[in-house]
């Protein structure tokens, strides 16, 4: 039962139902997470290359150079998630197929 | 929240309670290591990329290679420390 009631109304839905939209809600939200980490990464890096000092607005100049601070960290990620992802596997062929732990060895606490 | 995201889990059959965990089990570590890129890509960023005016939105060759170095030479230093930190604990 949820926390404010549903609908009396509510047809019952089959497990198919239930399963389908659980994982789908879930890489919704695990993508939204991955969106949001990149976002914030990226205007950290970028407002502090395009945007040193702070004027009464935002110049051409300035926001064209967001622009391409963007791509540009973008671009990068590509490569790093690419080169991570091969060395993970290289790396964890070596140890026995395992790649959970090198995984989690690359996550911090935040 | 959602509404229709509210469900009753007990009535999953079995079979779907076992493919909703592998999902789960695939997903916490695509989130891993995403969170790892993310970090990665912070570190890297820094060391090719910042200190010089941004003027295009590409990598450029050198920052491609500095890129892929930057996340290998990590990778060493991981090892490196694990390798050392065995070492320190008189291991072999």
């Amino acid at each position: 039962m949820s926390l404010f009631g549903s609908a009396p109304s509510a047809p019952s839905k089959s497990s198919e139902d239930i399963k389908t939209a659980l994982v789908q809600q879930l890489q919704q939200e695990s993508a939204m997470n991955n969106a949001r980490a990149l976002i914030g990464k990226i205007n950290e890096h970028c407002y502090d290359a395009c945007i040193p000092a702070p004027g009464s607005s935002m110049s051409s100049k300035e926001s064209s150079c967001l622009s391409s601070c963007m791509e540009k960290y973008i671009a990068m990620w590509n490569v790093t998630s690419r080169t991570y992802i091969s060395r993970v596997s290289q790396e964890s062929k070596k140890m026995g197929g395992d790649a959970s732990a090198l995984v989690a060895m690359g996550t911090g606490s935040s | 929240m959602d509404p229709q995201t509210q469900v009753d889990i007990s009535s999953l059959s079995d079979a779907d309670k076992k493919e909703l965990n592998t999902v789960l089990t695939n997903e916490a570590q695509k989130s891993s290591i995403q969170q790892a890129v993310h970090q990665l890509n912070d570190v890297c960023f820094t060391k090719c990329i910042r200190g010089k005016p941004i003027t295009s939105g590409t990598l450029d060759r050198t920052e491609e290679a500095c890129a892929q170095n930057c996340v290998e030479r990590w990778f060493d230093t991981q090892m490196s420390i694990l390798k050392h930190l065995d070492v320190l604990r008189g291991g072999h």
